[in-house]
């Protein structure tokens, strides 16, 4: 008998342990989240290191029980190579897999998906800031400043730093789809309502190896201001010829030269890389603060790339900060859902991120929703090439947007 | 004929009606509708996820194009690199109807199967008239042709702010007799009326290839002088060709449009037409059941090359150009190998294997 009970007890332990070691060690709750963006393919240049400041952050999320109660955060991250068929089939999986979030990329992937997000009635954080994306549309919660937002502030920028009376000469340089169009169609909407610049032309480029044509023909029709909408190749070409040719201004709206400037995605570290010193002078405007400002948010960034084993490149990389930023929101999102006493679902995460305000330190203002605001950071920052790095100029606020918003 | 009608052994006919036949055995018959109840009957048994419902949609719309494709390359011997331009004209007529009249309109909702149809014909349409220099030009000439079609489409597209400059273009969603097909059912819905129509046009290429319009085909890819010779028209077999590639083509397009319920240029592009073309070729040109085999097999290698350059791209993150070349570099390297050892496509393996039912001696 006394053999029976020692047999039973010893059972008993060996199952315990058993379960002891072979548990996870978190005994939280595992929340669920998608990604979609292109790690390979065209734009895999700010793709990838996006998807790194993604995967980096929901680690250090998991590593350190930021979200408390073991809770942790499964996001696979899947490389849809810029396809929109593809997005949609990850989509698909990811909503089998029960999803609460989805953290897209593309333009035309998210305009393609945006009758499914609001059927479905899931959160998106896009990585395109497309402003077509939250008009008619609810559950798209953009991270920062729109792409239009970007090109009417710096037409703005251009009207209040241009010296003279007579009514500065702009060039539009943009890509040749909805993406380049969209920003340029809401500047010519802003410059009906008022906008003091003369759009002399625009130039949708191609796929050009050289543009001392375009560039001389800009010039003997006056242009004094090129803002560009597109990605950071064709710009960089473009800033090449024109150091080349002698015609960049020298200082901000020389006259007789011209003076660059341009929206999110053509900017960066990586531009520098690529064009080198024919970046000096190029103004940008983007919402992300840079590890080149040195500051708290720069050190935090870079020390969170260095925890991952980051190479210089990615962790200096503001599409990086893009990654941990769109990261952050929905890490946000499901924390502050948790905090108010609300279960982790995809309609109460949507009901929080509406009223979600938090600060960031890969952005260059705090993330502000509303039940009518759909854009997280408002705040814009101009940037200057300076010896090789992008430096602050100002914080800016576009006024005509609101009015080009109000207009449509 | 053989007497015995299960096992033949050999194919050897006694009158023209004999020749005539859908299925020459019964076991090809019994084969057949065994495949057919597999796959109308397995989504009544299996657990459906919406991720593979959608492959297999897709596989079976790349059929109904690829079946307008055989048909011109295959069985008419004329080339063309801008199949997905076609597959493009339908997709985008139920855009332009959407465009029109909305994209909830009943006419969108409820007359789906109409719209498909106008689609076809759409795509006939500009099948033929894009087919019109085949009167003229033959071969690497036709080729690139066509290949000007798919780049003046794709502009047009690009272009006109009517087509949203290639950005989608809402389609609602469908209704059925039961009422609107809910996202539930979406995939399952259209997975069924894709299979049905892929029958129906399969049934529709085996029975064309059977008259003499079909029989045409076959002269003039064979030698166009000599089918004139005996009475036929090149030029017209030349342009109803194109026109039925079209018809196909249209159709798909406008599955396309209704499955994902959106049209966006990117679905239509050059590398499309590769791929479309690819198919046609792995399949088995000139061959019936290649129609089928090419798109299984190059959407799963598609998959599979896919997983294989995501997963590089994961672990040589410091150089995604490399992850990114993986992808091109290995779907074509297979193309190669298999056009090397295997020349006549898949279809080949199933006439081998068909062989071996065959009664001995006669197997070969």
């Amino acid at each position: 008998m006394k053999s029976k009970t020692a047999l039973i007890f010893n059972a008993l332990l060996v199952i315990v342990f058993v379960f002891a070691f072979t548990l996870p060690a978190s005994a939280g709750t595992t929340y669920k989240l998608g990604m979609s963006l292109a790690i390979t393919g065209p734009t895999s240049d700010a793709g990838n290191p996006y998807a790194k400041g993604a995967e980096d952050w929901f680690k250090f999320v998991n590593e350190t029980d930021y979200l408390g109660d073991g809770d942790i955060i499964d996001c696979p991250i899947r490389d849809d190579q810029y396809k929109n068929d593809t997005t949609k089939r990850f989509f698909e999986e990811f909503l089998d897999d029960g999803i609460l979030i989805f953290l897209s990329y593309a333009t035309g992937g998210n305009l393609a998906l945006k009758r499914d997000f609001e059927e479905v009635q899931i959160p998106v954080i896009p990585a395109s800031y497309h402003e077509g994306l939250i008009v008619d549309a609810n559950y798209t919660f953009m991270p920062v400043a729109t792409y239009s937002e970007n090109a009417v502030s710096l037409a703005e920028y251009v009207v209040g730093k241009h010296e003279g009376t007579d009514t500065p000469k702009v060039a539009f340089f943009i890509h040749p789809s909805a993406f380049g169009r969209g920003p340029l169609e809401d500047t010519q909407k802003a410059v009906s309502l008022g906008l003091g610049i003369d759009i002399v032309e625009v130039v949708e480029h191609g796929t050009d190896l050289d543009n001392t044509a375009m560039l001389q023909r800009l010039e003997s029709k006056g242009v004094q201001y090129v803002i560009c909408h597109t990605v950071q190749t064709p710009v960089a070409t473009m800033l090449t010829d024109a150091q080349r040719l002698g015609v960049t201004a020298a200082t901000f709206g020389e006259k007789g030269k011209l003076t660059f400037l341009g929206a999110h995605y053509t900017g960066g570290s990586d531009l520098i890389a690529l064009a080198g010193t024919a970046t000096e002078g190029y103004i940008w405007a983007d919402s992300y603060n840079l590890t080149s400002e040195n500051n708290e948010g720069a050190k935090k960034q870079l020390e969170l790339a260095e925890r991952y084993g980051r190479d210089d490149k990615a962790a200096n990389s503001h599409n990086y900060g893009a990654g941990i930023l769109a990261a952050q929101i929905a890490t946000e999102a499901i924390k502050e859902t948790k905090k108010a006493g609300l279960k982790v679902n995809r309609e109460n995460i949507y009901k929080t991120m509406q009223t979600l305000n938090f600060q960031s330190f890969a952005a260059a203002g705090p993330v502000t929703y509303s039940p009518t605001e759909r854009i997280g950071v408002d705040v814009q920052n101009i940037y200057v090439a300076e010896g090789g790095v992008f430096k602050k100029i100002q914080s800016f606020e576009s006024q005509y947007i609101q009015k080009v918003r109000a207009d449509r | 004929m053989s007497q015995n009608r299960w096992l033949a052994t050999g194919n050897f006919f006694t009158s023209y009606k004999q020749e005539q036949r859908t299925f020459f055995t019964h076991l090809d018959r019994t084969i057949f509708t065994c495949f057919l109840v597999i796959l109308f009957g397995w989504p009544l048994v299996f657990e459906i996820s919406n991720k593979y419902m959608l492959v297999l949609d897709n596989i079976l719309i790349a059929i109904v194009a690829v079946m307008g494709l055989n048909l011109l390359l295959g069985f008419a011997g004329l080339i063309s690199i801008g199949h997905a331009a076609f597959v493009g004209i339908g997709a985008y007529t139920v855009a332009s109807v959407c465009q029109v009249i909305g994209e909830n309109h009943v006419i969108v909702t409820h007359f789906w199967p109409v719209l498909i149809v106008v689609a076809g014909i759409m795509g006939a349409i500009f099948g033929a008239f894009v087919g019109l220099p085949a009167l003229r030009l033959k071969h690497l000439y036709l080729a690139i042709a066509t290949l000007s079609f798919q780049m003046i489409f794709e502009w047009f597209i690009q272009f006109m702010s009517f087509f949203n400059q290639g950005q989608t273009i809402y389609v609602g969603r469908a209704h059925w007799f039961t009422g609107q097909v809910g996202r539930n059912d979406h995939y399952l819905f259209w997975y069924y009326i894709i299979l049905t129509i892929v029958v129906v046009l399969g049934f529709g290429v085996r029975n064309l290839l059977k008259t003499k319009y079909g029989r045409c085909l076959v002269a003039v890819r064979d030698n166009d002088r000599a089918a004139d010779a005996m009475g036929m028209n090149p030029g017209l077999t030349k342009v109803y060709a194109f026109a039925l590639a079209g018809f196909f083509a249209g159709v798909a397009g406008a599955l396309h449009a209704y499955l994902y319920r959106g049209v966006g240029f990117d679905s239509f592009t050059l590398h499309h037409s590769v791929a479309y073309l690819a198919m046609a070729i792995v399949g088995g040109l000139g061959t019936l059941n290649g129609i089928f085999w090419g798109p299984v097999a190059i959407k799963y290698l598609d998959l599979q090359v896919e997983q294989f350059s995501e997963l590089a791209g994961h672990y040589l993150t410091y150089a995604p150009n490399v992850a990114t070349a993986l992808k091109p570099l290995s779907f074509g390297l297979v193309i190669v190998l298999f056009l090397m050892y295997e020349p006549r496509g898949i279809a080949n393996w199933w006439r081998i294997a068909k062989s071996y039912t065959k009664l001995w001696p006669f197997r070969y």
